[in-house]
């Protein structure tokens, strides 16, 4: 489904890493601060351009050429909401909802599903920038999923919030995920949450290249690096 | 302690004050009776309406050429922003005096632009087009340098979000770009207008006729002394300041 091999270079060293990812599935991405996680993801979203490689989701190519941001489809999660703050929070859900569409049935059903889930009704129509940063968290899921991308990346987007709403979003995050059939691409520093999020598979960054991939119990039952067995190990 | 202190800054900037607005106490100076006889109140009116008509249509030209200018400028990287920049600030910076003989002799008739701008029947000197020509070189680099500071401010992760949710560049510019910069733009423009709106300078050289505001009060203070200079004066601030000065303290409020 997501066939990618990025190569961007930094100052401090080249991130050069190959991904593959089948409808459906969660990848966690896991390493140490400066590692390349985050710019992996940005390259895929086009947020950044990669300096080489390719990446394609299904038979759509997102570069080489670079696709533009809009023709991607995909949704890209961070540690800032990003909400619009001119507009209500259901204008936000709404936002990438192409207005063709936006009178059907059956979307609005699916807007209606989103705001139930996540509790987001009794904030539907206040203002984005009077939200609190759990709330605000929700929203941007909710506006990302609106859309129904096959693929998902998720840089860090718990960072900050507390344990609960943390696993309040992972189980909908992975219910979403199963219901949807999206694949997900996630990158965070607790493994806690990457375990939670993506229980299946894993990839080990350091320096910008991947120095261990497989299931979590193989990555704790030997650990490739000294590194990795240190963020590995519990505090 | 704390509080003395507090309080004599507070006197001190009181004092400012004071100082920066004490010019407006010579609307109550002693200079005579006000003249406002038909001989002063027909070519001042005439003189607001040619401002007012002729400014709004300038900035109708500024907006419109300068938006897109400002968009493209805030979105080049940095070493051909700074020589926009420079570009820009050049209209800005010239004396404005300097500035109305550079446009007469530029588009006047032994200019490239204005013979050719002649053999249409353009007039480019002491015409409403010269009128406009000058003011938008007057205010654009004010609107320009403005609206690209009120573009900056919107973050560009928002903007990517907005291309990223399937928004073409066009649609990311009027649902998100244009609505969150919004006041800035309002401010620019507003720079924009009172500085047009007053201008004297590059005016009286390439358009001594249709007289605006600032020539008629030149005209009335050489022809017939302040007396009736005073109330074309009010007029003249009544109608430049406070659409400007409420946009300005709008946005004050809204970044406050």
């Amino acid at each position: 489904m997501l066939k990618a091999h990025i190569v961007k270079k930094r100052r401090e060293m080249t991130v050069d890493v190959s991904l593959e990812l089948k409808r459906g599935d969660a990848l966690g991405l896991f390493g140490a601060s400066g590692a390349g996680k985050s710019t992996v993801l940005a390259c895929i979203a086009g947020i950044e351009d990669a300096d080489g490689g390719f990446a394609e989701v299904g038979d759509v190519q997102l570069f080489p050429p670079s696709l533009p941001l809009h023709r991607r489809r995909l949704g890209y999660l961070t540690q800032e909401p990003g909400l619009f703050p001119h507009l209500t929070v259901g204008e936000n859900v709404r936002f990438g909802v192409p207005k063709e569409i936006a009178a059907d049935g059956e979307q609005n059903q699916w807007i209606e599903t989103l705001r139930d889930r996540l509790h987001l009704g009794p904030l539907w129509s206040a203002p984005a920038s009077l939200i609190s940063g759990g709330q605000a968290r929700r929203v941007s899921l909710a506006r990302m999923l609106a859309r129904k991308p096959p693929l998902v990346l998720l840089d860090e987007p718990f960072a900050g919030l507390d344990r609960q709403l943390v696993r309040e979003l992972i189980d909908d995050l992975i219910f979403w995920n199963q219901t949807m059939g999206f694949s997900m691409i996630a990158v965070d520093h607790q493994v806690e949450v990457l375990k939670r999020l993506c229980p299946q598979q894993a990839i080990v960054l350091e320096r910008g290249k991947i120095v261990q991939q497989g299931t979590w119990d193989e990555l704790y039952s030997a650990p490739a690096t000294p590194l990795l067995r240190s963020l590995l190990a519990p505090i | 302690m704390k509080m003395d202190r507090r309080w004599i800054a507070r006197v001190a900037a009181t004092l400012f004050a004071v100082a920066l607005l004490y010019p407006f106490t010579a609307l109550f100076a002693h200079i005579g009776p006000w003249q406002w006889g038909e001989d002063i109140r027909g070519p001042a009116m005439s003189s607001m309406r040619v401002s007012l008509l002729l400014t709004s249509y300038s900035m109708l030209i500024i907006v419109a050429i300068g938006t897109p200018v400002a968009t493209y400028i805030a979105h080049c990287k940095m070493r051909e922003r700074l020589l926009w920049q420079a570009v820009l600030l050049i209209p800005i910076l010239l004396p404005p005096l300097a500035l109305g003989i550079l446009l007469s002799l530029a588009f006047g008739p032994y200019g490239a632009v204005g013979g050719w701008l002649e053999h249409f029947g353009i007039e480019m000197t002491n015409s409403a087009t010269a009128f406009v020509s000058t003011q938008v070189y007057v205010g654009m680099g004010y609107y320009v340098l403005g609206a690209v500071a009120a573009f900056d401010a919107v973050p560009q992760m928002l903007q990517k979000q907005a291309a990223l949710l399937g928004l073409t560049p066009w649609k990311v510019f009027l649902r998100v770009t244009l609505p969150l910069s919004r006041l800035g733009l309002a401010v620019a423009l507003s720079i924009a207008w009172v500085r047009a709106f007053g201008e004297f300078g590059a005016v009286v050289i390439t358009a001594y006729y249709p007289s605006g505001m600032p020539v008629q009060l030149w005209v009335n203070l050489q022809s017939f002394g302040l007396p009736a200079v005073m109330p074309l004066l009010m007029v003249f601030l009544a109608v430049a300041l406070p659409l400007p000065w409420l946009v300005h303290v709008l946005a004050q409020r809204r970044h406050a």
